[in-house]
């Protein structure tokens, strides 16, 4: 049976316990939250650049993004067949409010309630990006008024419940200290902690690192990796990836209009066109014969960045002959957005029932234990056995001891079997480390291969205890591939 | 008045210290020779240091580079600074790696390998560079910091530790965003250790929005207090200072910073150093004109002279009194040292005993597997903010010790000074002069306990002493992960691990605080005795002096009666000029003192 048919059964079991108890809508509400698209956290320091991630993500403008503090309240992006914008308060019912679109971004009019006793806005959006999840954009930690931040804490680290975000992207610009903390209180104590499965780390405003230099990005990618490996962001999230936000924001609601302005100054001389683009307020005010006034000067600015500019003018440069779809595509990829796009799909998107079982499972397992009832004893233990037995947790959590640092061995071993348990992604080639077009007979031949190999190590008696047993389940792991491959032939 | 000038040899406070020296020389007297000696090494290497302190990757070593138009702090797009480095002038690029207890002199070129994160090896305490630049011939040294890392990390608390020795801070932050809550808690701290503080904007060039960030962070700054706000942008002012570009410079934002480093900081350390010099002056006066007094008066009426003898010879009693250990001055430094050590002591105990209950209750409500790293970090954190915190303490009990045994020592000496001055009326100074030099004594006090300070921490107190104390790490936490795959009693197992690592966690924790608590005890205990010993060491030179002051009062007034008619006469002229002379360097000093 699979992990999401037996949460269902679990969940099942429990309406059947509950059942006139007054937790029947919570109970309708966590089997709703199993159907849903995967919900997807994006958090971070104050101006870590989430709402322009989350607009890049969306490939539409949603999100209002300023210099200032932007976003004060935790607000929901989801898929729907009609525009619609609800105000949940921090008392009384939901309700509707007006909006409007102004400039791309949404405006809405909270109708006269503060932003601090809004406890979230929910807004349903039709679009292709977020049927595939539901994005929570959310204030900054280390905001400057307290009130804000704890918001974005309540949100990611509730004191009592499971939490509301399935897996969490975290934006961090260089690591700090409170970035560390706040992860940690991200992660669950149930299946395992910490638990670097749900969170992926985003580097971002990456162009910023190198101070919007052309080679900027190289340098972003050099400490991402570094960073991916550095022992302590291993331990809480899965991969950091860089991504310059902003480009990759305009790159995907690129218009004509801004490539022809563009182009004016890919026109320009090579020195007269770094003379102009030195600094910010020399692009604004200086060669008034680049034939563009200062207030499309300054939209471009404020679309591109300085780095952007600088980039996408020597692009054109390089090929005049590139046409706008060509030059979205060319900057989403400098801009780090399809490996990030890449890395949420084969970490999040491929994982989603895992992920979803496992918000499910949590609160299953909270209302049990906090609300005993006749029968609820059984419900947790059933609760207690997907936990510890369901294979794809297994995995998981030899993953999340593997990423603490705590399984010993070599590092090609460890290397591998963190590959073999879904460490890097899902896909049989990439647990096989064989590439994506591999047909089905290699795919094969390399799995029976590896379950022979993870079986030796499993039943050597040498082997140290606990890769024992993460060997084990290596193999386990090994045998699924095969049946699915097996059903792949077929 | 700018810091060239205060250390060159025309400045007016030099050629008063070298007048004077010049006067006490003549008149026989190389004790207060050697005093007003010292004071001139003081102006000659005055020493101000400006702390560069902010967030990580704000560009602090990039604005240093800058500001003084080559590259000397090493700049990285990843790794940061990790070690404070002082840059003062030279006649020469030098660079010295100083670990604890040893020095290394390095290549210049080699610098990065020493100062960044992640270098190999043991890491140094500081690392000392020379360079030939104008800007720093006034005694000006820059002091690059490592990034704060967040208020309440190690690193702020080591931070503001350097911070309190620093006669100014410029505060980092760059373009990108408003000031940070942590950020404006560490300015509002920085604000009331060092009396000067500027924030700079940086990386002004690369944002466009740099002028709104400009007017929410001076928004900021207002509830802070008054910390002006500069921005600047380094690229610019390095291309500006290669190409030799004035107005690309002036785009750059620098010579603003430049004028306020030169004037604001410079000059205005270089107007206190020439204050306390024209202070000292003033007092060495005072004694050198009193004993000419003494004995001019005895010539001038000699019916008088044996009056004069007996009331010298009751100041001298005085001053030998001054002397002894029965001296009130003398029994208040001792009574209060032994007073200040136990207080420091019991303010560090109490200190690091809430610190270890605190972290029983964070260890009791956490499971240490995953949170030891971050406890450590916290409890390092916690512990230096409690140590800088000690360490307040310690300064504030010192000085306010200082001043009562300044004025416990001024209130007997001032009698025997007194009984000189008696005879010189144009010595008796405006009530508003009296209550300016009573500041000025005030000052002097607190400058012998920083003197003190400074020499026990060099100016970066805690980053050599975190550095010793880091070694003490948590043994292997025993974890296993065979647990993983049992299915029922999962829950009591994983809770009998949780205890064990609990209790390893506590016992742990617990010997990092003991040996903290150990070493920091034993180092402010060092501390409050060297205090105890400048003290000590300054009021007997004074009472020294003071006494050979009287002496010699006291022998040439004696004389007076063996002296012939003629030769009275004579020696009454001499006097009139010395005491003449004098008077005019005491009306220097007192111009000078007064223009502070």
């Amino acid at each position: 049976m699979s992990l999401v048919a037996r949460t269902r059964a679990a969940l099942d079991r429990a309406a059947a316990v509950y059942r006139g108890s007054g937790f029947d809508a919570r109970i309708a509400e966590v089997r709703e939250r199993l159907d849903e698209p995967l919900r997807v956290a994006i958090a971070g320091r104050v101006k870590s650049g989430k709402s322009t991630l989350l607009n890049a993500l969306v490939a539409d403008r949603l999100a209002p993004t300023d210099a200032g503090e932007c976003t004060r309240i935790v607000t929901w992006y989801r898929d729907g067949h009609t525009y619609r914008v609800t105000l949940h308060p921090r008392s009384g019912a939901p309700r509707q409010l007006r909006f409007s679109r102004d400039d791309g971004a949404i405006e809405v009019d909270l109708g006269g309630v503060r932003p601090e006793d809004a406890h979230s806005l929910d807004i349903t959006w039709p679009s292709q990006a977020l049927r595939r999840a539901t994005l929570i954009d959310t204030p900054g930690i280390g905001s400057l008024s307290e009130r804000v931040s704890q918001r974005a804490w309540e949100l990611l680290a509730p004191d009592d419940e499971e939490t509301p975000a399935d897996a969490v992207v975290y934006l961090m610009r260089h690591l700090h200290a409170k970035d560390l903390e706040f992860l940690h209180a991200f992660h669950d104590t149930e299946v395992s902690r910490p638990n670097p499965v749900n969170a992926i780390g985003v580097l971002s405003r990456a162009d910023e690192i190198g101070v919007g230099r052309l080679d900027a990005m190289a340098s972003a990618r050099r400490i991402a990796t570094r960073l991916g490996g550095d022992a302590n962001v291993r331990r809480v999230v899965q991969t950091v990836v860089p991504v310059a936000g902003l480009l990759a924001e305009t790159a995907a609601t690129l218009t004509e209009t801004e490539v022809r302005h563009l182009r004016a100054v890919a026109a320009l001389e090579v020195k007269p066109a770094e003379e102009l683009l030195l600094t910010a307020d020399r692009f604004v005010n200086t060669l008034p014969e680049l034939g563009l006034t200062s207030i499309e000067r300054e939209s471009l600015l404020a679309r591109f960045g300085l780095y952007g500019i600088r980039l996408a003018s020597t692009l054109l440069r390089q090929d005049g002959q590139t046409t706008a779809t060509g030059l979205a595509r060319e900057l989403t990829d400098r801009s780090g957005l399809t490996d990030l796009q890449e890395v949420l799909g084969s970490l999040f998107f491929e994982r989603r029932d895992v992920l979803k079982a496992r918000s499910a499972l949590l609160a299953l397992d909270a209302l049990a234990r906090g609300r005993p009832r006749t029968g609820s004893p059984a419900v947790a233990a059933e609760v207690e056995e997907i936990v510890a037995s369901a294979h794809p947790f297994n995995e998981l959590r030899v993953l999340a001891t593997l990423r603490a640092g705590w399984l010993g061995g070599k590092p090609a071993v460890v290397e591998e079997l963190e590959r073999v348990i879904g460490g890097t992604g899902t896909a049989p080639h990439i647990r096989l480390d064989l590439p994506p077009d591999a047909a089905v007979g290699q795919l094969r031949s390399t799995a029976s291969e590896a379950l022979v190999r993870w079986q030796r190590r499993a039943e050597n008696p040498m082997t140290a205890h606990e890769m024992a047993v993460a060997a084990r389940v290596a193999v386990r792991s090994c045998e699924g591939l095969l049946a699915d491959l097996d059903g792949r032939a077929r | 008045m700018s810091t060239a000038a205060a250390g060159s040899p025309t400045s007016p406070a030099t050629a008063l210290v070298d007048l004077g020296v010049k006067a006490c020389t003549a008149y026989g007297r190389e004790d207060l020779a050697a005093r007003l000696g010292r004071i001139r090494a003081g102006l000659d290497d005055p020493a101000v240091h400006i702390v560069v302190a902010g967030e990580f990757k704000q560009g602090k070593s990039s604005l240093i580079n800058a500001l003084l138009g080559i590259p000397v702090c090493p700049v990285d797009d990843d790794v940061a600074t990790a070690v404070p480095t002082f840059v003062r002038h030279g006649a020469e690029k030098t660079a010295t790696v100083v670990y604890e207890g040893r020095r290394e002199t390095v290549d210049f070129a080699d610098l990065r390998r020493h100062v960044v994160e992640g270098a190999e090896g043991a890491r140094p305490a500081r690392v000392d560079v020379t360079v030939p630049r104008k800007l720093l011939s006034g005694g000006l040294v820059l002091v690059d910091t490592p990034g704060v890392g967040g208020l309440g990390s190690a690193h702020a608390a080591a931070g503001l530790a350097a911070i309190s020795v620093a006669d100014a801070v410029l505060f980092v932050t760059d373009a990108s965003q408003e000031l940070t809550r942590s950020e404006v808690e560490f300015l509002r701290q920085a604000r009331e250790l060092c009396p000067t503080v500027v924030c700079v904007l940086t990386k002004i060039d690369f944002y466009p929005a740099w002028r709104r960030i400009r007017d929410l962070d001076a928004g900021h700054l207002r509830m802070v207090g008054d910390i002006p706000l500069m921005p600047v942008s380094s690229p610019l002012r390095t291309r500006a200072v290669r190409a030799n570009d004035q107005p690309l410079n002036v785009e750059s934002g620098f010579p603003d910073l430049v004028k306020f480093v030169q004037e604001r900081v410079g000059g205005g350390a270089a107007a206190r150093r020439s204050a306390d010099a024209a202070a000292d002056v003033l007092a060495v006066c005072e004694q050198l004109a009193g004993q000419f007094t003494a004995e001019r008066e005895a010539l001038a009426d000699p019916a008088n002279a044996q009056r004069i003898v007996d009331d010298l010879n009751a100041a001298k009693r005085r001053v030998e009194e001054l002397k002894t250990a029965a001296a009130r001055w003398s029994v208040t430094l001792n009574d209060g040292t032994a007073d200040l050590t136990a207080d420091v002591d019991f303010d560090l105990r109490d200190r690091i005993r809430k610190i270890t209950t605190e972290a029983d209750d964070a260890i009791d409500e956490v499971d240490p597997a995953d949170m030891w790293p971050e406890m450590e970090e916290w409890l390092r954190a916690r512990i230096s903010y409690d140590l800088l915190g000690n360490y307040t303490y310690l300064r504030r009990q010192a000085t306010e010790l200082s001043e009562q045994v300044a004025s416990h020592f001024t209130e007997a000496s001032g009698e025997a000074v007194g009984l000189l001055k008696v005879y010189n009326p144009s010595f008796l100074v405006e009530e508003r002069e009296v209550e300016h030099r009573i500041e000025l004594a005030k000052m002097t006090a607190g400058k012998q306990v920083m003197v003190a300070l400074k020499s026990a921490y060099g100016g970066a107190l805690m980053f050599t002493m975190l550095g010793s104390l880091m070694g003490v790490a948590l043994g292997p936490i025993g974890i296993g992960i065979g647990v993983v795959m049992g299915h029922r009693g999962l829950k009591d197992e994983k809770k009998r691990q949780l205890e064990r690592r609990r209790a390893q966690g506590k016992n742990a924790m617990r010997r990092y605080c003991d040996e903290i608590s150990f070493v920091s005890g034993k180092d402010s205990r060092d501390t409050v005795r060297r205090v105890q010993r400048q003290l000590r060491d300054h009021y007997t030179r004074l009472a020294e002096e003071l006494n050979r002051s009287t002496a010699a009062a006291l022998a040439a007034a004696t004389d007076t009666a063996k002296r012939s008619q003629a030769d009275r006469q004579k020696r009454l002229k001499d006097l009139d000029a010395e005491l003449t002379r004098l008077g005019q360097l005491r009306d220097r000093a007192t111009k000078l003192a007064g223009a502070a």
